[in-house]
């Protein structure tokens, strides 16, 4: 247990931190690691700069663009014509 | 008679057919909202040839496929043609879908293998605007990027500019084609590592390390622009 406490958290660990998953005996160690603390401030900040991103629309008109060249099937295994 | 999701799933024998006799579900034993129906419901219902299915499946997912291949490739026209054909592609070939597996990934997957090919391809990814990715230089970053002074924008690259130009998408452009691929699934679409592997067709290993160096480079180019 004591060398679990030790050692500095993964990678994984650190992203389970940020986004509020981390269990509480390496979040211990955490709150006494000054390396591992900044180490996972810094994912924490770039997290926050990635959920900034949107999604982005295509041109109207998109889906009849799509469907115009869609073969509807039947249930003979053929398709509508 | 209430019409249910799961029973469209699974039309009962002699339900009302079409005019045509083709067999097909009429349209007044369609439910008239699909938009709480599972993904596997509404497949199901494409497969036996319900043209609303196949609407809704693309009124689903034109967001986020378009915006995956758009990060992808940096280019609208591009990412709209490439997101159209991925879009064919999937509901011409929808009685081949394996419903073991989510239609998210499936789609995700074609998606993401029609905006590498066409990556690779063109090797689109040197358009920076910062020059590319692999030059070892300044001066070789700075004949490859982009000089928008160059040139008066065009309206869709003032658009492009406008929606890519963020600190963030820059640096994602930065990045190489594999790890932002994985980036994007992860931190865009909030898809888990196992699943990115799936989508990708690479060992969990490998997207877990994309995925780390990805998010290092990323807060490299972050830091080196406010320097």
């Amino acid at each position: 247990m004591t060398a679990r406490l030790e050692l500095h958290l993964t990678p994984d660990e650190i992203e389970q931190w940020a986004l509020g998953l981390l269990g509480a005996a390496r979040a211990l160690h955490l709150a006494q690691c000054p390396e591992c603390l900044a180490a996972a401030e810094r994912e924490r900040k770039l997290y926050r700069e990635l959920a900034q991103l949107g999604r982005f629309a295509p041109e109207p008109g998109f889906a009849d663009r799509v469907m115009a060249q869609v073969r509807i099937p039947t249930p003979s295994g053929g398709f509508k014509p | 008679m209430l019409r249910t999701y799961a029973r469209f799933a699974s039309p009962p024998v002699g339900a009302a057919t079409s005019e045509r006799g083709d067999g097909v579900i009429g349209a007044k034993d369609r439910p008239s909202d699909l938009s709480g129906a599972s993904d596997q419901d509404i497949v199901a219902w494409a497969k036996e040839g319900h043209e609303a299915a196949f609407r809704e499946l693309v009124r689903r997912y034109e967001r986020p496929v378009f915006s995956l291949i758009y990060r992808m490739v940096r280019n609208r026209a591009l990412a709209e043609d490439l997101a159209q054909e991925t879009f064919i592609k999937v509901l011409n070939g929808i009685r081949s879908y394996n419903p073991q597996f989510k239609f998210s990934s499936w789609i995700f997957k074609i998606a993401n293998n029609a905006a590498i090919d066409h990556l690779r391809r063109r090797d689109l990814d040197t358009l920076s605007l910062d020059g590319s990715p692999y030059a070892a230089t300044p001066e070789e970053a700075h004949a490859t990027a982009l000089q928008l002074g160059d040139r008066a924008e065009t309206p869709l690259e003032e658009v492009e500019a406008r929606e890519l130009g963020g600190a963030i998408d820059r640096a994602i452009a930065k990045l190489r084609p594999e790890y932002r691929a994985c980036i994007l699934l992860r931190h865009v679409e909030g898809y888990a590592y196992e699943e990115i592997a799936q989508i990708l067709d690479l060992p969990l290993g490998t997207v877990k390390t994309y995925i780390h160096r990805g998010r290092n480079e990323l807060r490299r180019h972050l830091e080196d622009r406010r320097e």
